[in-house]
This record gives structure tokens, C-alpha cells and sequence, in this order.
């Protein structure tokens, strides 16, 4: 292996190591402020979607003009050096290699559908604009993070179930599969970040160059070559991740990476057809009111669709999610999951808190402050708690099912959900009751009920309520602080 | 990655590869077979030991007011006639604070960490060989043991701390209400076992206390206790006989328990118990919220079932510090 190969693997091998290790750090509850969402902030693709589809770039993700400004120098070797699906994708298909030198030139040869990624991109930054963000499904950093979050670490020790997770997880482990037979097949075909990434790739100052002179036509650089951008004829600059497997590959040393003078005409476009283009751009165009007026997006009624504390409004929160899971792998509790149906087609995989999986603990605030793009606002605890003084930050509101509720139905005794309400006063209160029981007999009974003005919707209620599968007490979203439209209360509570 | 002039892969490379993988692959998959959910499948229900040591003539419980947190506990601990009586060396001691909240110390809606961590050094200068501070806390156990101070007060006084997360739970032979629920392996484990609540204003039972405090070390199911909580915790006071009940009254929660959270619902008492007497322990941790014990229904339960007795004269009151 030459040096140049050695130093691009151990790059890999520490990126791929940094986000497990953020990640797993995540996950265990680590109190420290480690950069958990530092692969996001620095991602264009995130940066740009949510401009796109908000107005406004958040904050951290400036850190993604970095990686656009890296990328006009060296070229996209973001995907060849620090991207973790990348490097996930390489590791899959060097585990099964090719057998014959015939097999191996042909599987790196550059196709024609490689262009698909480009109208990906295409599609989901005119989604954008039109106003459903969906980078995040594709978005390589969080396609990883979420099959992680939600399909390794559930089976981890003391992991914690997600169901749906597989769904995360299959997408991923789809890809790594599919790289057995074609190398990095996402990232040639399919990636948004990467199309993204070649489009300023393609003027880069540092490029791969072959010395005509010495060159044998051999095609021993295109051997092993992670792009397949054919370093032999007319290079693929914007396919190009800078593996540098063609250096050493090339018996005639005449191969070089080096700051190369702008070219002299225009760098080839990528191949796409004017048409498909157009249509992809329309199809998009159409694609974000088709899924709110079909898909049942944000204006349906959603009383089951309860967002994580400090979560924008509905159509705010849409333009900034990026998927990215890091909310669900932050949650102490495991109340935060990918929603599948709860938020509409669009809201596909977005953060929802289950209450029977877990509830929100009433002073933390550990989501919002891994969010990479805002959707999920920084709180404080002060603030989420209304021991500032104003009214707390309430995520819905708990009914009483009377029907199944203990002292309410059964005429047995249960203060469970009043004991567990951390407000203060507490939302639950009693009705005292004197009741008749089937003997004939007084019985003297707490009956709860829901002081709605008091009640932040944590759900540790509904979490601990002992009515088995479906309890007795359950959160719905009305009374959510961050919709001014889905208020219970006349007046309500001012945020 | 490898030179590519040279050969291509070999049948006996790729079968390196694969191998080494598969391996990788088979030792990850049996570490997580075998540590996954880590319960252990017993056939028999384990039976709950007695911690209790017999001390005749002693007195039955003593409270020290006024002082410290820490001095309270040694005045209290040292009038029932000191750690050494009822820690022998090498024993493994499990202190059972009550860490269900996340909550700070001033909220008073957990035991204060000054009086575990003086228990657990007590124990340790008795002579403990392992003291074992654990609960299975109502909220998200890694808050609750960090932001109660309990964590790193314990561990800071030689104990070791073992929060929900990596506990496991046992069947065990528990009588009536509770029966069929999990019970903290570590506590079967334990030589000695001290019981340490708070006194808190409950909804239900009015007060919770030392016997209320059995169900931090109880698994899935015990929110069905509720049902009949006098009944319940009558019988969790029989099944469950500690060394040592020390109840914590430094801080008071007298309203809005056992949760809290408001100050001004806090009462600065400032007094710590030691007792034999688990029915008398919370019997005084009630009157300090003007209860007259014997209207209590699972104390007046308790004392019916000869648990222990009921009547706060017997404390030997030490007076202020």
C-alpha cells in the first residue's frame, strides 16, 4: 500500500470511528457538550435544503460552506475520505472482491445511470423550494445515523426497542449489499450529497492528471478506481472522490494529483438530458402539494402526531428536519421515534414522542440541543419547565379514558399517573367519590382528572399508567405550545 | 487497496477476507446473544432473606435533630449502638436510597446524598466489603442518580452505585399483591440490606415512607400495588425485614409528593432516624407531617400484622445537636 492509500484509509477509519463513537456516546446519556451533530453541521446538502425550504440557514450550518470551499480545492475528496456510508459502502465491496482483473476494470467502469444521483438532487432541492424538505431520506450522513440509531443500536445490550427501526436499517444495509456487486453504488448512482458535492467538485484546483507521454493505455489505474470516473480517458473530474488508487496503480508513474491549471474549456457537464431534467424539475414542483393534499400532510388532523419539546410548528419543523435520528438516539427514555404514518407521508421518518415507549422527562432538553438544523429548538430547563415564570413548554394534552381507567370504570383504587405528574401543582387532580360497589357496600375513591391548563403532555401518565397494552390515560397534541391554532383553552398558554 | 499489478485477489485471500469477517461477525453476534437482556430464567422464585440482627435489650429507633445531615446520621446510628453492631466485616451491605425522581436535593422528592453517603461510610469503616446503593427509579435513571447528588456522593463515600439500566431482576417469592414480580438481583445477593427513605406527602397513602419505598426494588407491574396500597405495603413491610431503616427528614416534601418540585412545598426539618423498627420508622416519618399513625391504614395494617409497632413514644428522641 503506498502512503498516500495509508493516510486516505486512516481517514476513513477515524470518521467512521468518530460517529459510532459520537453516536454511542449519544445514546449512553454522555453529559459532556461533544460535537454530536458536527457531520450535520458541516453537510451543504442539509444546508442548502433547508435554506431552500425555510428562507433561513440555521446557524451551525454555516460550517457547511467549509466543505463546499474544501471541495473547489481538492475535489470531492469529502466522499473519499470522511463520508461514513462511503466508507461503510468500500469496506462491503473490498470484503468481496472481484475474482478476475477482466471483472474488476469492468464493475469501476462509469455508466450512464450514475447520472441518476444528479436529478435526485435535482428533485429534492426543487422539492425544497416548493416547500417539503426530503433531503434527509437520501442525505448520506443521515441515512447512516438513522440505520444506526434505529437499527443497530436496539439490538445492542440494554438497547431499547424502535420498532419500524428495521425500515432505517434495511435501507442501509440494502446499500451495503448492493456494493458487493457494484462499489459504492450509492455513491456513484444514487447520493444527493455527493451530485452536490460534484458540481463544485468538477472546477477543483487539485485533480488527478495523466501524463499523456508515458501513458500505455494499460488501464490498470481504472483498477481499482472508487468513482469510476475513468482517470485513463477524458476524466470525470466531478465523479472523481480522490481515492487515489489510480497513483500507485499505474505501473508508468504517470499519474499524478497536483494543482493543475483551470481547463481550458469548460469542464464536461455531468450527462443528463435537458428533458429529464425539466421533468424531474416539474415532477418535483408537484410533488410537495400532491403529498400535503393526498398524503395526508400537515394540515390533517394528527392527535397522535406529538413532536419533541421546543419543535417548531408543523411547517416550519418539515423545513428544517433532516431525519437525521439524532433526537431519537439523544431521548433518555426512548420516547423519540422515526415516525411511519403519524406525520403524513412527508413527515416520513421524522421525530415523533410515543408515549407507551417512553415519555418526555420534564426537564430535559437533551433533543433540542443535538438538532443539527433548529427544527427542534434549544430549550433550557428553566423554560421547558416554567420555572422561569412563564407557562412551560407543553407537547400536548393527557385525557382520562374513563372506560378503562381503574377508579373510574373498574371502582379499584390507582393514583399512578397523579404520583408520576412532574408538573407543579400537579395537571392530575382527584374528584373524591363516594361509590356503590356490586356488594352494595361505600367505597370512598380518587377519581383522576386533568387540569388542562397545568398538563406540558410529558406522557409519563400514559408511560406508567398499569391498564396494560392501551392505558387508561393517553397524550394527544392539542394544547401543543408550538401551534397556536391547536389550543384547547380559550386564551390558552401564552408561550 | 492492494498493489494491482500484482495478482488479483486469491481464492485464498477471499476466503481470508470472508473468514475473518465471518468470525468478527459470529463473536459480535454471541457477545450480543449473550449479554442481550441479561435476565436470567429461574425456575424457582427466589425467597427473600431476613437482613435483620437480633439485638436483645436494645432500643428500637432514635432520632437526632439540628445538625448536619451527616452528624445526624452517626448521633442516630451511634444511639442504636453503632454500624459495628449490625455490619460484620466483610459483609455486602445494599443501601436502598430513594432515587425515583429526577429532581435536585432542594426539591426533597429523593434522599438527601449527604445522609446515604454517611451511611455508606459507616458501612465501609465497619468494615463492609462491598456497599451496593441502588433504586429503579420512576423517571430516566441516569438523571435521576446524577442530578439527586446520590451518584456522586456514594460513589465518592466507596460505594458502588448500580443504576436501573444495569441491574438484573429476579423472580422472587413475594406474597399476596406483589405476586409474580422481579426483585432486584443485588438485593438477594446482599448480607445486609438498610432502607432509606425520604418523607414525602403521597396522594394514596398519604405519607411515603420506609415500606412505600419497597417498590424501587420491585420490577414491571408494581404501578398495580396501587390498588390496595395499604394491603400492599403491609405485606412488602413483612416480606422485606432491613438491618436498618434510617429515615431521612432533613428536607420534608408536604404537598405535591411524591414528585414535588416547588420550594415552597419543602420543609426544612432537619432530622434523620435510625431504626429496627420499620413500622415505627414510619410511624415517626408520619408524624413529622402531622399524622397520627394509627390513622394511617398501612401502618395501623402493618402493626396488625405484627411487622412492628406503631407508638412514636418509643423513639428515643437525642434532642437537638
Amino acid at each position: 500500500m503506498r502512503w498516500t492509500i495509508r493516510i486516505r484509509v486512516f481517514y476513513q477509519a477515524f470518521f467512521l470511528v468518530a460517529l459510532l463513537w459520537l453516536l454511542a456516546r449519544l445514546a449512553s446519556g454522555d453529559a459532556r457538550d461533544l460535537p454530536f451533530s458536527a457531520f450535520h453541521h458541516g453537510d451543504p446538502l442539509s444546508a442548502i435544503g433547508v435554506t431552500l425550504g425555510s428562507g433561513t440557514l440555521p446557524g451551525a450550518l454555516v460550517w457547511a460552506a467549509v466543505l463546499i470551499a474544501l471541495t473547489l480545492l481538492v475535489g470531492r475528496a469529502f466522499c473519499g475520505w470522511v463520508c461514513p456510508l462511503g466508507t461503510l459502502q468500500q469496506l462491503s465491496s473490498w470484503l468481496f472482491s472481484p475474482r478476475t482483473r477482466r471483472e474488476s476494470l469492468q464493475v469501476n467502469r462509469y455508466r450512464r445511470w450514475y447520472a441518476i444521483k444528479y436529478y435526485v438532487l435535482a428533485g429534492l432541492l426543487v422539492g425544497a423550494l416548493a416547500g417539503t424538505l426530503q433531503t434527509g431520506l437520501l442525505d448520506p450522513l443521515s441515512l447512516t445515523a438513522r440505520g444506526l440509531a434505529s437499527g443497530l443500536w436496539p439490538v445492542l445490550p440494554g438497547g431499547r426497542p424502535a420498532p419500524g427501526g428495521w425500515l432505517a436499517a434495511l435501507l442501509l444495509l440494502a446499500i451495503l449489499v448492493a456494493s458487493r456487486w457494484i462499489p459504492r453504488v450509492f455513491c456513484r448512482g444514487f447520493c444527493p450529497l455527493g451530485a452536490l458535492l460534484g458540481v463544485f467538485g468538477r472546477f477543483a484546483v487539485f485533480r488527478i492528471h495523466r501524463t499523456g507521454d508515458a501513458c500505455t493505455s494499460c488501464k490498470l489505474c481504472a483498477f481499482a478506481c472508487q468513482g469510476a470516473d475513468e482517470p485513463l480517458g477524458s476524466h470525470r473530474v466531478g465523479e472523481c472522490m480522490v481515492c487515489l488508487n489510480c497513483l500507485p496503480g499505474c505501473p508508468e508513474e504517470a499519474m499524478t494529483y497536483r494543482a493543475l491549471p483551470p481547463l481550458p474549456v469548460s469542464p464536461d457537464r455531468p450527462d443528463l438530458s435537458r428533458r429529464y431534467l425539466f421533468g424531474t424539475v416539474l415532477g418535483s414542483l408537484a410533488v410537495a402539494p400532491l403529498l400535503r393534499a393526498t398524503g395526508g400532510g400537515r394540515e390533517a388532523a394528527r392527535p397522535r402526531l406529538l413532536r419533541p419539546p421546543g419543535s417548531l410548528g408543523e411547517a416550519e419543523f418539515l423545513q428544517r428536519c433532516v431525519k437525521c435520528s439524532l433526537c431519537q438516539q439523544a431521548c433518555p427514555t426512548s420516547a423519540i421515534h422515526s415516525a411511519i404514518g403519524q406525520a403524513g407521508v412527508e413527515g416520513f421518518w421524522t421525530p415523533v414522542v410515543v408515549p407507551r415507549r417512553g415519555w418526555c422527562e420534564f426537564a430535559c432538553t437533551r433533543c433540542g440541543e443535538v438538532c443539527p438544523t433548529g427544527a427542534i429548538g434549544r430549550l433550557t430547563p428553566a423554560r421547558k419547565t416554567g420555572y422561569d415564570g412563564r407557562p412551560p413548554v407543553s407537547i400536548g394534552t393527557a385525557f382520562v379514558d374513563r372506560g378503562r381507567c381503574l377508579p373510574w370504570a373498574m371502582g379499584t383504587p390507582c393514583i399512578v399517573c397523579e404520583e408520576m405528574c412532574p408538573t407543579d401543582p400537579k395537571a392530575i387532580w382527584f374528584e373524591n367519590a363516594d361509590e356503590a360497589g356490586r356488594d352494595g357496600a361505600a367505597r370512598k375513591l380518587q377519581r383522576p382528572r386533568v387540569d388542562a391548563a397545568k398538563c406540558v403532555g410529558c406522557g409519563i401518565c400514559e408511560n406508567k399508567c398499569p391498564v396494560g397494552e392501551e392505558a387508561a390515560i393517553r397524550v394527544t397534541s392539542v394544547g401543543e405550545t408550538r401551534d397556536p391554532l391547536n389550543r384547547l383553552l380559550a386564551g390558552g398558554l401564552q408561550q | 487497496m492492494s498493489d494491482p499489478s500484482a495478482l488479483m485477489v486469491t481464492r485464498r485471500e477471499a476466503l481470508l477476507r470472508l473468514t475473518s469477517t465471518a468470525v468478527a461477525a459470529a463473536a459480535v453476534g454471541t457477545g450480543i446473544a449473550v449479554f442481550h437482556d441479561r435476565r436470567t430464567v429461574s425456575a424457582s422464585a427466589a425467597t427473600i432473606p431476613d437482613w435483620r440482627v437480633p439485638l436483645p435489650g436494645a432500643g428500637s429507633a432514635a432520632a437526632a435533630r439540628g445538625g448536619e445531615p451527616t452528624a445526624n446520621v452517626r448521633r442516630a446510628v451511634a444511639a442504636m449502638g453503632g454500624m459495628d453492631r449490625f455490619i460484620r466485616k466483610g459483609d455486602t451491605v445494599l443501601v436502598k436510597p430513594n432515587v425515583g425522581w429526577d429532581r435536585l436535593p432542594e426539591q426533597a422528592a429523593n434522599t438527601d446524598p449527604q445522609v446515604v453517603a454517611e451511611i455508606v461510610r459507616l458501612c465501609r469503616a465497619a468494615g463492609a466489603r462491598r456497599v451496593v446503593v441502588t433504586d429503579i427509579s420512576c423517571n430516566d435513571p441516569r438523571r435521576c442518580f446524577a442530578r439527586s447528588g446520590i451518584e456522586a456522593a456514594a460513589t465518592a463515600a466507596g460505594a458502588e452505585v448500580i443504576e436501573a439500566r444495569r441491574l438484573r431482576l429476579l423472580a422472587a417469592a413475594l406474597p399476596g399483591l406483589s405476586a409474580g414480580l422481579e426483585v432486584i438481583e443485588e438485593l438477594l445477593r446482599a448480607d445486609r440490606v438498610i432502607n432509606v427513605p425520604v418523607v414525602k406527602h403521597h396522594s394514596l397513602s398519604h405519607v411515603t415512607l420506609g415500606m412505600k419505598n419497597w417498590l424501587g426494588v420491585l420490577g414491571k407491574g408494581r404501578n398495580r400495588l396501587h390498588q390496595d396500597i395499604n394491603r400492599a405495603l403491609a405485606e412488602l413491610g413483612a416480606t422485606f425485614r432491613p438491618t436498618l431503616t434510617v429515615v431521612d427528614a432533613t428536607r420534608v416534601l408536604a404537598a405535591n409528593g411524591p414528585v414535588g418540585g416547588s420550594l415552597a412545598d419543602v420543609l426544612p426539618v432537619g432530622a434523620v432516624l435510625a431504626a429496627t423498627d420499620p413500622v415505627l420508622a414510619d410511624a415517626w416519618g408520619a408524624s413529622l407531617l402531622g399524622h397520627k399513625p394509627a390513622d394511617l391504614g398501612f401502618i395501623a395494617e402493618a402493626e396488625r400484622r405484627g411487622v412492628g409497632r406503631a407508638d412514636v413514644r418509643l423513639v428515643k428522641e437525642l434532642g437537638m445537636a
